[in-house]
């Protein structure tokens, strides 16, 4: 069974022409249709499709301002989509921690980190509305019980330490909070709700959804299609397509299915191309990001990647075949990701480069422990025993690590111009942790246009399309060929509030 | 939907031999469940069953106490786990028809010896 819905449904239709003998009315298709004479099963205020950061803000959001009736509708069983599985990173400018440790910091600085990153395709109003919302985005989880480690990170592509991360070290420790705050504040929260397409008025608009109930992801039964109709409008924060390979491989033929995903199994986009049939702007659908910090060792995120994201920037990614490094450990996303997959045998197969750091430094990760522990990361007592259990060359390796701890000690790295201020007087020394590096795909930066108030783009008039907004992942454009790590967590949240607020006039 | 069509067909044909089936999954489950499909398929036959229908018997507090880890594991308990809490519906790990993986394996490589699909 496939896991792409796209197929499935076709699958599933099929399917209920061998079972013709049974008593049952085939499914609406998928698509969008006029709301003209449409028998509606409900009428709500707000509806919010998905779970994750993005919706779960927007319904908190709408409901601060005056909204009375606000339902959101998730596909899986389970709440807070992608959002509750990836490393809970956060970076704003201006935040009390940053004032604490005495590091400078403006939106300016963040929107340029961002926009280099971006490789000049970058939005930079977007970036900058994002920029200058991040802290009262972070105020929200905090509001909703949201706790951070009592330090901040610098991830690859930030020119400063400006990230936090819960202490769970997961997105699950703002997912959690925010959707038990959603129940507090009487919030309506559907599962198993599957969206079938919009209902379209006579001009265009939006004015209500398609809703499957019962619907069993993976599986094919018939749950019944709900006509809800949305008075005030509908707000899709439905996500990425990092995990429908046909989708992704139209895109990109590179990702096929062997190229490990950290997404949750339900990223696969349907509500964005419903968008698209709609008549939104795609922006940038080719650009999918993978993370260069995951492992081959597990599935998905795993623990490896919050690991070796606290970890990069003091320690070295060698080679296994020479022991030498090949790439500024905190360079962007797409820099390290492009470094690493360049590790390959003479066939081309993958040969895994090699995250070393000393252990002293890496047990300050609670995720050290665990990677130890469930076998995708090693100890080793010496140099000679990491270089024999990995098959490098211990000479190579040697001299690499005696020249990176002179970088440490001088503050400048001479091989590859690496930061190196998180790693001032940590020196690669033994006893050292290692894990395995393979990047996987992690994050689509194209989806639809959306402005700075979240209102959707149409392609043919330039307009917004009336009633509908987006917010998330499921956006396109924002951060250009490559979005930096911590990046999309405030991206969710204050395009979330963002269009909470202009579908509350506020 | 392989799983889907054989469902109906045996339904269509008019067998009984799920209830069989599910029993052998779980013993204890025979006696309880026996031949009645509808003690568990409450939305009907065609129907997965409502995520309410097997808290009729199981209660997830408890079962969170008999899945409890360690402290420094405590997040790898299925009943109440970091990512959902007590949330993930029964179906998304358990199944009387066929085995399944825990929602966990897609991405962790600790185990559950005595998940029995």
């Amino acid at each position: 069974m496939s896991n792409i819905d796209l197929l499935g449904r076709r699958k599933f239709i099929a399917g209920l022409g061998i079972a013709a003998g049974a008593a049952m009315v085939a499914p609406a298709m998928a698509v969008s249709e006029k709301a003209d004479g449409v028998k509606w099963d409900k009428e709500v205020e707000i509806v919010i499709i998905g779970s994750g950061f993005a919706g779960l803000a927007a319904a908190i959001e709408a409901t601060k301002h005056g909204a009375k009736d606000v339902h959101i509708f998730e596909k899986m069983s389970y709440f807070g989509g992608n959002s509750a599985i990836n490393g809970g990173l956060f970076a704003a400018p201006g935040t009390p921690m940053q004032k604490k440790e005495g590091v400078e910091d403006s939106v300016d600085r963040m929107v340029n980190d961002q926009l280099l990153s971006g490789r000049g395709i970058a939005d930079e109003g977007l970036l900058r509305h994002v920029a200058s919302h991040a802290v009262e985005a972070l105020q929200m989880t905090l509001d909703a019980g949201s706790e951070y480690h009592p330090y901040l990170q610098q991830l690859g592509g930030h020119s400063v330490a400006r990230t936090y991360q819960t202490s769970v070290s997961c997105g699950a420790g703002i997912t959690q909070p925010l959707y038990k705050e959603c129940k507090r504040i009487g919030v309506n929260t559907h599962n198993r709700s599957k969206f079938e397409g919009f209902l379209v008025g006579n001009k265009g608009e939006v004015v209500g959804v398609k809703m499957r109930q019962n619907y069993h992801f993976g599986e094919d039964q018939p749950g019944k299609v709900l006509n809800i109709r949305a008075k005030r409008g509908v707000i899709m924060a439905t996500g990425g397509f990092a995990q429908n390979v046909d989708l992704r491989m139209a895109q990109d033929p590179t990702l096929t299915a062997d190229v490990g995903c950290t997404n949750a199994p339900g990223a696969t986009g349907e509500g964005m191309f419903e968008m698209f049939r709609l008549g939104a702007i795609p922006v940038h659908l080719a650009h999918i990001q993978s993370g260069p910090w995951a492992s081959p060792d597990e599935g998905g995120f795993g623990y490896v990647s919050n690991y070796s994201i606290f970890n990069l920037p003091h320690s070295i990614a060698v080679s296994r075949t020479t022991g030498q490094r090949f790439m500024n450990e905190i360079a962007d996303r797409k820099t390290r990701a492009d470094a690493e997959l360049s590790n390959r045998d003479e066939k081309g197969n993958p040969v895994p480069p090699l995250l070393i750091s000393s252990f002293k430094d890496s047990k300050a990760h609670p995720n050290t422990e665990k990677v130890i522990k469930y076998n995708v990361g090693w100890k080793f007592e010496s140099l000679e025993e990491l270089a024999t259990h990995f098959g490098v060359p211990l000479a190579g390796l040697k001299a690499q690590i005696a020249e990176y701890n002179g970088y440490v000690k001088s503050g400048e790295d001479k091989q590859f111009g690496k930061d190196m201020t998180l790693a001032k007087n940590k020196m690669i020394e033994a006893p050292f942790t290692v894990v395995r590096l393979w990047p996987k795909v992690h994050y689509c930066q194209g989806g639809v246009k959306v402005n700075t108030k979240a209102e959707v783009t149409d392609s043919f008039t330039g307009k917004s399309i009336t009633g509908l907004y987006a917010a998330g992942e499921v956006c396109g454009g924002i951060h250009g060929v490559s979005r930096l790590g911590s990046c999309s967590i405030p991206e969710c949240m204050v395009m979330g509030m963002t269009a909470a607020r202009s579908l509350m006039n506020v | 939907m392989k799983n889907f069509n054989i469902i109906l067909g045996l339904v269509l044909l008019g067998l009984t031999s799920l209830s069989v089936q599910s029993a052998e999954i779980r013993d204890y489950h025979k006696e309880v469940i026996g031949k009645d499909c509808k003690t568990c398929h409450d939305n009907g036959i065609k129907q997965f069953p409502s995520d309410q229908s097997c808290l009729q018997c199981h209660d997830v507090d408890d079962l969170a106490k008999k899945t409890a880890r360690s402290e420094e594991d405590k997040w790898q308990n299925p009943h109440n786990n970091l990512h959902y809490g007590k949330d993930v519906p029964c179906q998304e790990c358990h199944s009387e028809h066929k085995t399944k993986q825990p929602l966990c394996s897609n991405c962790h490589t600790f185990k559950f010896d005595k998940h029995k699909g």
